[in-house]
């Protein structure tokens, strides 16, 4: 359910999740499923932030291109 | 700079201060003249003439002339061919070569920008080119592909010494973001820059994971930018996959990149900041804060529940419970009321038996035979009414299995396995209607 789904649009949707469940309006079933889905999507958007977190790499485009030919070359 | 004390000789006829060493002079008047405030020129373009290190001409209209210099690689930058009577417009201000022992001293005017005026105006060209970039639709492209939120890949187009490189770091670190960097150097100051940034820009796109590519360029003179109003770059940008910003940055003059690009920013900076448009430690903080929110919901939800349950389940239990109180209750009551029943029958025989017995002591004496006779028809009377007398005569007594006498056919049809009692014994019977 998240696999295409981008970071925005799942912190937009964990934020409507946490406004519904703070009107209080939800039923019991309803709030279970609501926060199952919250806590699925929170998974994911810390995985995102995980992949930006875990260290600068820098790499230089024509060592990359270098490195891709002759991969190419010994394929 | 102070000038040294003048020589004054006794045959002077002269009232002016001086004489000062020429090369003294020479160095003020420079200083003078590049106080003069920068300005743009327009005139005609004569005797263009290259030397080493600068290219020399004169500027000249109907009212005058003036000799302009410019740095031979300013002017290359340029890529504009000068022909005598060309109409330019350059910018700069007053210089002078003060000269040497050896050299010849010169005034002139030092060109840091120029362009071409009139038809030839190179701006105008730009617009025209603009007017024709935007009819293709190139203008719409960029604007229509998403720029993503968090990219994990980067790609950068810049020159490997500028300072838009740690202009771009800067930026990202501010961001809190540490993913994939890749960057790719090419000349951004230079006419030959366009096609190597366009290839650049090309085989960033190509590597799949690259969402989004920065071009960042410091400041600089407009001739410096014409590289990034190239008609080929802006192409091959229009028709890019990945969203482009551009960082070309000038403070007066748009480039053609801007117009073409996702997006135009007006420093490295910013662009690396547009790059990556969420603050990654806030996002954190509050990805935190919304989890907190939705465990609390969740936790309280499943109390609820579980209380709902519990009750759910105690509900029967303590129906039974006090039904079974009940029954309790009532049996003990019952047994205690058969019980009374039955002591209150054995009370009433035992008072008449010792009724009989005073009777008996009481007509033993002088009418003992009267007395023996009434005392057997009691005691046949008695007999009557004994219990045992009355089942021998056909009656039965049915009680359930307990002994409990039952008084009803309801009651037996309830019990459903009786016990019958004849005068001799007790037989077991089953209730079949």
């Amino acid at each position: 359910m998240t696999g295409e789904l981008s970071y925005e649009a799942a912190v937009a949707r964990v934020e409507e999740i946490v406004r519904r469940l703070d009107s209080g309006e939800a039923g019991l079933r309803e709030t279970l499923e609501l926060v199952k889905e919250g806590r699925e999507l929170i998974e994911y958007c810390a995985a995102e932030l995980d992949a930006v977190s875990q260290g600068l790499e820098e790499l230089r485009l024509e060592e990359l291109v270098a490195r891709l030919e002759r991969g190419a070359q010994t394929s | 700079m102070a000038l040294t004390a003048p020589t004054t000789l006794a045959h002077s006829a002269s009232r002016l201060p001086g004489p000062f060493p020429v090369g003294s002079y020479a160095e003020r008047l420079r200083a003078r003249l590049r106080e003069f405030a920068r300005v743009q020129l327009v005139g005609e373009v004569w005797g263009l003439r290259p030397a080493r290190a600068r290219v020399y001409f004169e500027l000249r209209d109907a009212a005058g002339a003036i000799p302009c210099s410019m740095w031979r690689s300013d002017f290359e930058a340029l890529g504009v061919t000068l022909t005598d009577g060309l109409r330019v417009v350059v910018g700069g201000g007053c210089d002078y070569y003060p000269g040497s022992h050896s050299s010849s001293p010169s005034f002139s005017f030092a060109v840091t920008e120029l362009r071409i005026a009139g038809e030839g105006d190179l701006l105008a060209a730009l617009e025209r080119l603009r007017r024709r970039l935007a009819a293709d639709g190139l203008f719409e492209h960029q604007k229509r592909l998403p720029l993503p939120v968090l990219p994990r890949t980067i790609g950068v187009v810049t020159g490997e010494q500028g300072k838009a490189r740690d202009d771009v770091l800067a930026g990202l670190r501010r961001r809190g973001w540490a993913g994939r960097l890749i960057w790719a150097f090419a000349p951004v100051q230079d006419r030959h820059a366009a096609p190597q940034i366009a290839a650049a820009l090309r085989d960033l796109a190509a590597i799949s994971e690259v969402e989004v590519v920065i071009v960042a360029r410091g400041g600089g003179s407009l001739a410096d930018l014409f590289a990034f109003c190239d008609e080929g770059l802006c192409r091959t940008v229009a028709l890019l996959r990945v969203p482009v910003i551009s960082s070309v940055g000038h403070h007066s003059d748009r480039t053609l990149i801007d117009d073409v690009a996702a997006l135009a920013c007006s420093t490295p900076t910013h662009a690396a900041e547009a790059a990556v448009p969420v603050d990654c430690r806030a996002a954190r903080a509050q990805l935190t804060a919304l989890a907190r929110r939705l465990h609390g919901h969740g936790r309280r939800a499943i109390l609820v529940r579980a209380r709902t349950l519990s009750h759910l389940s105690r509900a029967p239990r303590q129906h039974v419970e006090r039904r079974r109180t009940q029954l309790h209750q009532l049996l003990r009551e019952l047994r205690a009321s058969s019980r009374r029943g039955v002591d209150r029958g054995r009370g009433q025989t035992e008072r008449h038996g010792l009724a009989l017995t005073r009777a008996v002591t009481r007509a033993q004496g002088s009418d003992a035979v009267a007395r023996r006779r009434t005392l057997e028809r009691l005691a046949l009377a008695l007999a009557a009414h004994d219990p045992e007398r009355t089942l021998a005569r056909g009656y039965a007594i049915v009680s359930d299995r307990a002994g409990e006498p039952l008084t009803s056919a309801a009651d037996a049809r309830a019990a459903g396995e009786l016990m019958v009692r004849f005068h001799d014994e007790a037989i077991r019977a089953e209730v079949s209607g």
